[in-house]
This record gives C-alpha cells, sequence and structure tokens, in this order.
C-alpha cells in the first residue's frame, strides 16, 4: 500500500463510489477522500445518488452514519431544505429543476467550511448532468456517491472511474465476502468486446422483451433461426433470466462459445453467479465500453454484527482480484500514510 | 411460578376532555378553540395545543405485576419522557409484559423549515385529479404495478390498483385518468420492465416488505437499475410502497416516491398526476 486514494482517484474528472451493500462503508471512503483533498487544497462538487450525510441509516437507525463535512468554496448538489436545515452558510448558484422525494436538487457553494447531508439526482442522466454543472461552476473533481448497491451512476456515460466499496456487511463467512467482491469486481471489469468485431462471424441483435422476459422457448427459436451465430448483442439490460434461459436452449451447440455485447458493465445483472461461472459454461460477457476501476475499500465492519481483522481482509481480496488496490480508510497504516 | 395474573389494573385516567385538566389556563379568546400553532416548535397534540402527550406502547420481557408496571415506567423516564404513566398493562405470556404509555415529549421540531421546501405533495380529492389530469396530461395515464421479487404480499398493491380498494377509497383502477394494469405477485424485475416498456407506461408502481435483509432492499434497487439499463429512467415514474417505506428510503432506493402505511389511493394519484404534468411541462 503505497498510494492514497486521492492519489489512485485523481485522473478522473468525475468519480463514482458504489457499495456491493449497505454499509460497506461508501460514506466513509467519501470522507477520507474529502478529508485529504482539503489537505491539498482541491476544489471538489459533491452529489449522492441517494442521501449522504444524515445521522443515521434509514433502515436501522441503531446504525450512526459519518457526517460529509465540505470546505468553503466547495460544491454540493442536494436538495435545498437539506442544505439549509444543515445550517451552512452557503450560496445559491443554480436550481435543477430534478425533483426528488426529498424536495428539488439545487447547486450551491459553500460559504464556510461545515457538515451538509448531499441527496442529489438519481437518475444516470440528471446525475450527469449535475456533475457537468459542478465542473463549470470550478469543481477540479466531481465526487458522486452511491446509495445501497445502485450502480447506474458508474457507467461510463456518467463516471471516468469508480471506487467499489466491500465489507464484511455481505456474509458471516470472509470467504464469501472475498468471493462476493470478486464477483463483482469481475463484473466491473468485463471484457471489451473486439472493435468491429470478430472477422467472419455472424451478429445478431437481440430484441429487448426477448432479454428482458428470458423465455427459453423463445431463445431457443432465436438460436434455431441463426444457427451460426456466435455474437449476440443486447441493447439493454441484461439479466440472470436471458443467461439461463441462453444456456437451457444452448444445449444443442455445447463446445462453442457464445458472445453477448452489452453496453457497458452496469448493464448486466447477476446476482446468482458470476461472470467467471457463465464464462466456464461457454457464455462469454463482453462490453462495448469499460469502466475504470480505481481502488476496492472494505470494511470490515458488519454493524450490530461481526467483524473481520481488516489485513487479513484486504490479504484475501488482493489474492482474488488481481491489479487493484485494496484499501482500508480507517486502518491506523492507511491514516499515517494519508497524513 | 407465575401468579395468576392480578385483576386489569385500573389505568390512571388520561387526560380526556372529561377529566378535569390541570392545564394551566390558555391565553384563547373565548370561543377561540383554534390557537395558532407555532410551527417552528411543533409539539404532540393530544388533548390541547402544546402538551406534548404522547401514546406509545411496548413489551418488556419481565413477568407481569407491580414491578414490572414500575420499571416501565422509569424506562419511559429515561426515554425522556415527562410525567409517564402506564395507562394499560398486561401479560402477554409467562415473562413477557406488554404496556401502554401516556407521557409528555418535552422536545419540539421545526416544522417551518420543513414545510415550505421540499417535496410537499398537496393531495387532491378524487375529482380534482380527474379534472388536473384531463388539462394537464389530455391522455389516459398507463400504470403498471406489481409486488415484485419473491414478495408474495400482494394486498398492498391490491389497495392501491384495484376498483375495490379499502376503507371506501377506491383504487386507481377507478379513475378515468388511470389504464392500471395489476401483474401481481412474485413478478421479476426484468418482466415488470418489459412489460412496462410494452404498455408505453407512465409510472411503476410496486410493493415490497422492506425488512432490514438486504434481500429486499437489492430487489426494489434492482429495478430501478434495469429501467436504467433499459435507458427508460426518465420516461418512467417509479414509486415504490410498503410498510416501511419513507421518501427518505425511496430517495435511497432511486425511486421517485415512496408510501407507506396510511397511504390512500388518491396520495398516490395526486402524486403521480402532479409529477407526470411537471415532467411534461419540462420537456
Amino acid at each position: 500500500m503505497t498510494r492514497t486514494l486521492s492519489q489512485l482517484i485523481a485522473p478522473a474528472r468525475r468519480l463514482a463510489l458504489v457499495g456491493l451493500a449497505k454499509n460497506t462503508g461508501k460514506t466513509e471512503t467519501l470522507a477520507a477522500i474529502l478529508a485529504e483533498y482539503a489537505r491539498a487544497g482541491l476544489l471538489v462538487g459533491v452529489t449522492s445518488i441517494g442521501r449522504d450525510g444524515e445521522q443515521h441509516d434509514v433502515i436501522d437507525a441503531r446504525i450512526d452514519k459519518p457526517r460529509i463535512c465540505l470546505q468553503a468554496g466547495s460544491l454540493v448538489a442536494s436538495a435545498g431544505a437539506l442544505l439549509r436545515a444543515s445550517g451552512v452558510a452557503h450560496e445559491r448558484l443554480a436550481q435543477t429543476g430534478v425533483r426528488t422525494p426529498l424536495g428539488e436538487v439545487l447547486i450551491a457553494r459553500l460559504s464556510e467550511r461545515g457538515a451538509v447531508e448531499v441527496a442529489g439526482p438519481s437518475a444516470a442522466a440528471d446525475v450527469r448532468a449535475v456533475s457537468d454543472a459542478m465542473a463549470g461552476f470550478g469543481a477540479e473533481q466531481v465526487l458522486i456517491d452511491g446509495a445501497i448497491d445502485r450502480r447506474a451512476a458508474s457507467s461510463p456515460e456518467v463516471a471516468d472511474g469508480l471506487v467499489l466499496a466491500t465489507g464484511a456487511v455481505l456474509d458471516e463467512d470472509i470467504e464469501r465476502v472475498v468471493a462476493a467482491t470478486k464477483d463483482a469486481v469481475d463484473l466491473v471489469r468485463l471484457p471489451q468486446a473486439p472493435n468491429g468485431g470478430v472477422p467472419g462471424e455472424e451478429r445478431v441483435a437481440l430484441a429487448r422483451q426477448l432479454v428482458l422476459n428470458g423465455e427459453p422457448a423463445a431463445i431457443a427459436g432465436l438460436l434455431r433461426e441463426h444457427p451460426r451465430a456466435s455474437t449476440f448483442v443486447a441493447q439493454g439490460a441484461l439479466g440472470e433470466r436471458f443467461l439461463e434461459g441462453l444456456l437451457t436452449a444452448r444445449s444443442e451447440r455445447t463446445g462453442r462459445t457464445l458472445r453477448i455485447v452489452v453496453g457497458d458493465p452496469t448493464k448486466v445483472f447477476l446476482s446468482r453467479r458470476g461472470a467467471d461461472w457463465y464464462r466456464r459454461q461457454g457464455l462469454e460477457i463482453e462490453v462495448l465500453r469499460t469502466i475504470a476501476l480505481k481502488a476496492l475499500t472494505v470494511n470490515p465492519v458488519a454493524p450490530q454484527s461481526h467483524r473481520f481483522d481488516s489485513k487479513r481482509l484486504r490479504e484475501l481480496i488482493e489474492a482474488a482480484v488481481a491489479d487493484v488496490p485494496v484499501l482500508d480508510v480507517l486502518d491506523p497504516a492507511y491514516l499515517a500514510l494519508a497524513k | 411460578m407465575q401468579p395468576s395474573p392480578p385483576k386489569q389494573p385500573t389505568p390512571p385516567v388520561p387526560s380526556t376532555s372529561s377529566s378535569p385538566s390541570p392545564a394551566p389556563a390558555q391565553s384563547v379568546a373565548p370561543g377561540d378553540s383554534r390557537r395558532a400553532v407555532d410551527r417552528e416548535r411543533v409539539k404532540p397534540y393530544a388533548d390541547h395545543l402544546g402538551d406534548g402527550i404522547v401514546q406509545f406502547s411496548f413489551t418488556l420481557p419481565v413477568p407481569y405485576g407491580l414491578a414490572a408496571r414500575k420499571a416501565a415506567q422509569e424506562l419511559a423516564l429515561k426515554m425522556g419522557f415527562e410525567h409517564p404513566e402506564v395507562v394499560h398493562y398486561q401479560r402477554l405470556t409467562d415473562g413477557y409484559t406488554y404496556f401502554v404509555m401516556f407521557g409528555e415529549c418535552t422536545q419540539t421540531v421545526d416544522y417551518a423549515s420543513l414545510s415550505d421546501e421540499g417535496f410537499e405533495v398537496e393531495y387532491m380529492g378524487e375529482e380534482e385529479i380527474e379534472a388536473f389530469a384531463r388539462e394537464r396530461i389530455g391522455r389516459p395515464i398507463v400504470i403498471v404495478g406489481a409486488a415484485t421479487g419473491t414478495d408474495t404480499h400482494s394486498v398492498g398493491i391490491d389497495a392501491m390498483l384495484n376498483l375495490k380498494g379499502f376503507h371506501g377509497h377506491h383504487g386507481l383502477e377507478g379513475y378515468r385518468a388511470f389504464e392500471t394494469h395489476n401483474l401481481g405477485s412474485q413478478v421479476p424485475n426484468s418482466v415488470l420492465v418489459a412489460r412496462a416498456i410494452d404498455l408505453n407506461a407512465d409510472v411503476v408502481l410496486v410493493s415490497q416488505t422492506v425488512t432490514q435483509q438486504n434481500l429486499h432492499i437489492a430487489n426494489l434497487t434492482e429495478l430501478v437499475e434495469i429501467v436504467e439499463a433499459e435507458g427508460r429512467r426518465r420516461q418512467m415514474i417509479l414509486t415504490c410502497g410498503g410498510p416501511r417505506v419513507s421518501n427518505e428510503l425511496a430517495k435511497e432506493l432511486g425511486y421517485d416516491a415512496g408510501f407507506s402505511k396510511g397511504t390512500y389511493p388518491h396520495h398516490v394519484a395526486s402524486f403521480i398526476v402532479r409529477e407526470l404534468a411537471a415532467r411534461l411541462a419540462a420537456e
């Protein structure tokens, strides 16, 4: 561990933070980045697709949440009522017209240092618009905090880089936490489809309804129609129903690898089995646009439940997942480095 | 062993209107029962404004008896209630006692700063909703509803959508403004989205019993993410409902609104027509 989070994420103009579940430490990660940037004097803009900086967890009120402390001059996209309730002096720069269950989102510049509650737009397209607006107002980097396990804002259409947060909350068994983290990283780093396709292959565009409904009979019909096709292109979401249907329907062609190409990793929905498992079954999932994974952060504590040794968890994840720095932003060794 | 439960304790009579209330005389003009509410310092209301009286209940894992009653009172004091009273208590089972309490809340909340900004939906009655939809939208609003994923509880979605409704408020199906499609329970997210796209739905309404288990939460976020992946997020109004779904939770889940206990179909309908009108106006 030689580089800090802020060094690792520096090149990304818009950085998304995504957690694998609630309480994996996204907001602690955001707080660590903000503290490092405060020391470096970097001007940031912050938004959240959920809600950040609230005092207690929305589902389990026994869990205290970290505060979001911003420097004077920082930009923030949040609901007006929340900004006002924070009591931190700020200047309103723009109304965004984006309505959320907590009020309309506005963009503000803090006039003083303070802790604020951040609740920006939820929809990916709105997140992108608000991020660009904050950059326009002078933010050198925009940090987009996630919510629960939502990934849409990490799409390359929205962000230039990603930090994934994982933690003990995923399972009481450390090996299963590592396995679930590996699956999530595999998903984020799905291979890029060869530019222009593979010579001589037959490409078939998949109808959205066929993919969403995932009816094995319909999928079998498609395969019969295109006996030679080896590459299928999905326009929207790709989920397990379709993949499982494809495995069932494909039995006649065992041995041949089928490739399914999607827009980017946020369009793929796998909860039971990882991309690696499908690869072993002969289904290769590829993306047109990749995500730049900058770092993994771990929270070794599952609130109200169990905890693992931070170093052991990080070492196991590092061994399972190559080429991604794994950090615990609350570990004393990391804090000493970041100072 | 457990002594046979003493006869039902006579609860101290709470200060109802019939009881001689020791409340200090208020500076209210005779005949004026509607004192102005101080919206920056709102307190619970029971008999008169500002009395702060709260009724609450809990169970303690202790056997029924006078010591249990005393314990409940002490606990309520520690919770910060003044003059806590046990108005009812009863044995639940061996070693467990249930209490209903009254107590005075000494805290206040600044409602004024919350209400004038934020997502305050003004609820409309059915006729108003119909007129609003005719004027501002001018075509049937397509609503697709389901209890998603593994949830077998369709009672919430049925109450909102079906003609029968509940408590004498008929569901959205009965409105001329809406074309509703109730897909029932245990509908996989991707299938729900496929139907919504097929029907060109304006609104997707899902209900889910949310617990602290990640499963339920993940099911609700997945629906939002699939709609995003299909590129339809800005075209579809997504709302969720369930016993524990607040607007705060809806925000984290990525929905446009969350509806909890106490919601009637016209509440949901008010939100839908206003939100859709706002979106159409912004286009």
